[in-house]
C-alpha cells in the first residue's frame, strides 16, 4: 500500500491536474470576496442565510458556499486521475506486479480523499483570511463557542464532500474510462443535487432525499441550530455512503477484466 | 530437469459466446524464449493477460514458479515483468519519472534507473516528456519499466508493432541481450513468425483460441528447411531412381510432388539420373518453405496483402 502511495505521489506532483485543482480552490475565495465587496459597494447587504459567508468567522463554511463547485472539480479530477490509468494501460503495470486490487483501489481513494482535504483546508483558510481582510473576522450569529463549532462544521462538511468523492472513485472504477466517468459523475452530482429539491416538496419522498449527502450539503444552513443538530446524522449518512460505495467499487473492480 | 516457470493447464476464457482461449496448455521452463504466434485475435494477448492476472479465467489452472492459488500467484507475479500491447506509460512524465513510478509500484529502489536508461539508449532524453517520444523510444522505455524490478520472467506482447526495420532489429537485440546477460525467461508474442524465429527457442501456435502446435527451434528449422522440389508425372519411377542414388531423406507429398532433403547441391546430377531413367521431370529445383507459409499451412489461412 505504501509503495502504491509513493508511486501516486510521484505522478501527482508532476500532474497539471493537481495544480489546476489547487489553484481553483485557492483563487475561488479571493474571487468571491472581491465579488461580495463589489455587491456591497453597489448597495447590496450580505445576508448569512443567503450568502453563507459574510465575514472571517463564517469563512469556515466556505465548503458549504462552494459545495457544487468542489464536487464538480473533484469529480473531473477523479475521472481523469483514475480513468487515464485504464486508458493508458498503466494500471497493468501495478496490478501485474502482484499488487492487490483492493490495495490499488484504496490507494486511489486515499489520494482522492487527501487531495479533497487539502483542497477543503485551502479553500476554507483562504476564504477566512480574505473575508477577514475585507469584512473583519466578526462572528457567527447565535454561536457562542466558535472553535468547537468551526471544527464540527468543517469536519461534517468535509465528510459530506468525502462521501461524494467516494462515489466518484467508485464510478471511475466501474466505467474504466475518463469520459464515461466524467459524464456519470456529473449526472449523479446534478441529479441527486437538484433532483432532491424537487422531491423535498413531496411528503412521501422527502425523507429519501436525505439518504444522499448532497441534500444536506445543498439544502442545509450550517450556521442554523436546527441543522447543526443534524451534524451526527450527516456524518452517519456520509460514513455509510463511503463504506457502501467502497465495498461495491472494490468487489466490482476485483472481478473486472483489465484490457 | 529445468525449473518450470509457467504451467498453464487447460486455460479457457469465454467472452459471451466467443471462446477467446480454449483449453490452452503451455509449459515454459527456465531459460526458454517462448514465442507465441498467431494472427490478430488468435488469443495471444488474452493468454498473456490471464498469466498476469489482469483477466480472470473461466476454466483451467495457472501455476507460476510452482505456486498456485490467489496469494501464491500474487507473490509469484512480483518476479515477473510485462509489457502487453501498447507501451503503458505516463505521457506527461519523463522517462526517468516513469521508471521511478514503476520502481515505487514494485517496491524497489531507484538505483537501477540510470543503468536501464543506459541499456535502453534513453540516457539523453532528459526532461523530454514521454508524449514527445517516438514509438521506438516508448517501446524501449516500456521494456525498461518491466526490468526495473529485475524480473526472472518477462512477458512481451507484440513488441515490434509499429516499428521500422531498424527498430525491429534493435528490439530483437535488446531481447537477446536480456536473456544472455540477465538469464531471463521470456514469453514473446507476434503475428510475424519470421520475426519471432530470430529470437525464440520454442514456439506455440495459437489459432482461434486453440494451441494447435508446439515446437522447438530445431523442429521449426526442420519443418522449414531447404529442399529439392521435384515435380513429375511418374512418382514411383522417380522414387526408384532416388533409392538408386542412395537418397534416403525425401518425402512424397502427393501424386506429382516429391521433396528431397539431402544432396541439395546435386540437383543437376539427380535431374540427369531421372532423365536417363526415362522419368518425365516437369520441374526440379531447390526451394525453402517460408515460415509464413508453414504457419498458414498449420492455421489453414491464406496470404494476406
Amino acid at each position: 500500500m505504501l509503495n502504491l502511495l509513493t508511486a501516486e505521489k510521484i505522478k501527482l506532483i508532476r500532474s497539471k491536474k493537481l495544480w489546476i485543482v489547487l489553484s481553483i480552490f485557492a483563487f475561488f475565495p479571493i474571487y468571491q470576496v472581491a465579488n461580495s465587496r463589489l455587491a456591497v459597494h453597489y448597495g447590496t447587504e450580505l445576508n448569512q442565510a443567503i450568502d453563507t459567508v459574510i465575514n472571517g468567522a463564517t469563512g469556515v463554511l466556505m465548503i458549504e458556499k462552494n459545495g457544487l463547485t468542489i464536487l464538480l472539480v473533484m469529480s473531473a479530477f477523479i475521472s481523469f486521475f483514475i480513468g487515464e490509468e485504464f486508458q493508458h494501460g498503466t494500471i497493468r503495470n501495478a496490478l501485474s506486479l502482484g499488487r492487490s486490487r483492493t490495495q490499488y483501489y484504496l490507494s486511489k481513494l486515499v489520494v482522492a480523499s487527501s487531495l479533497t482535504l487539502v483542497g477543503a483546508i485551502l479553500l476554507t483558510l483562504v476564504g477566512m483570511i480574505s473575508y477577514s481582510m475585507v469584512y473583519g473576522f466578526g462572528e457567527v450569529a447565535g454561536i457562542r463557542d466558535y472553535v468547537p463549532f468551526a471544527i464540527k462544521s468543517f469536519s461534517t462538511l468535509y465528510l459530506l464532500i468525502l462521501a461524494n468523492v467516494s462515489i466518484y472513485v467508485m464510478i471511475s472504477f466501474l466505467t474504466n474510462s475518463s469520459g464515461s466517468s466524467l459524464i456519470w459523475s456529473f449526472l449523479y452530482t446534478i441529479g441527486t443535487g437538484f433532483g432532491a429539491g424537487i422531491f423535498q416538496h413531496t411528503e412521501h419522498f422527502k425523507h429519501i432525499t436525505f439518504w444522499f449527502t448532497e441534500s444536506f450539503l445543498f439544502y442545509s444552513n450550517f450556521a442554523h441550530p436546527a441543522d447543526i443538530a443534524r451534524f451526527p446524522e450527516m456524518a452517519m449518512v456520509s460514513l455509510i455512503t463511503i463504506l457502501l460505495t467502497s465495498v461495491i467499487g472494490m468487489v466490482k473492480f476485483n472481478s473486472t477484466d483489465i484490457k | 530437469m529445468s525449473e518450470v516457470i509457467l504451467k498453464a493447464t487447460n486455460v479457457s476464457k469465454i467472452y459471451g459466446k466467443h471462446k477467446a482461449l480454449d483449453k490452452v496448455s503451455i509449459e515454459i521452463q527456465r531459460g526458454m524464449i517462448y514465442g507465441l504466434i498467431g494472427e490478430n485475435g488468435a488469443g495471444k494477448s488474452t493468454f498473456m493477460r490471464t498469466i498476469m492476472g489482469l483477466i480472470s479465467i473461466n476454466e483451467g489452472e495457472i501455476e507460476l514458479f510452482g505456486e498456485t492459488g490467489v496469494r501464491g500467484l500474487q507473490q509469484s507475479r512480483r518476479k515477473m515483468g510485462q509489457s502487453i500491447e501498447t507501451p503503458a506509460l505516463y505521457p506527461e512524465l519523463t522517462a526517468r519519472e516513469n521508471l521511478r513510478v514503476q520502481a515505487a509500484n514494485g517496491g524497489v529502489g531507484d538505483r537501477e534507473i540510470e543503468n536501464l536508461l543506459q541499456l535502453m539508449n534513453l540516457k539523453d532524453t532528459g526532461k523530454k516528456k514521454v508524449k514527445n517520444f517516438s514509438l521506438g523510444m516508448r517501446q524501449r522505455l516500456a521494456i525498461a519499466c518491466t526490468l526495473i524490478t529485475n524480473p526472472e520472467f518477462l512477458i512481451l506482447d507484440e513488441r515490434t508493432n509499429g516499428l521500422d526495420p531498424s527498430g525491429i532489429v534493435e528490439m530483437r537485440e535488446i531481447i537477446v541481450r536480456l536473456v544472455k546477460e540477465r538469464g531471463m525467461t521470456v514469453l514473446l508474442s507476434s503475428h510475424l513468425l519470421d520475426e519471432l524465429s530470430q529470437v525464440a527457442t520454442h514456439y506455440g501456435i495459437l489459432h482461434d483460441g486453440n494451441l494447435i502446435r508446439e515446437l522447438s527451434k530445431e523442429e521449426l528449422a526442420r519443418e522449414t528447411r531447404q529442399y529439392i522440389e521435384l515435380e513429375t508425372t511418374e512418382v514411383q519411377k522417380a522414387v526408384v531412381v532416388l533409392d538408386e542414388l542412395a537418397i534416403r531423406d525425401y518425402q512424397v507429398i502427393n501424386g506429382t510432388d516429391i521433396h528431397i532433403y539431402e544432396q541439395l547441391d546435386d540437383v543437376a546430377k539427380i535431374n540427369r539420373s531421372l532423365v536417363l531413367a526415362d522419368v518425365n521431370v516437369l520441374r526440379i529445383g531447390t526451394t525453402r518453405q517460408k515460415l509464413e507459409d508453414f504457419f498458414l499451412q498449420l492455421t489453414g489461412g491464406t496470404h494476406r496483402a
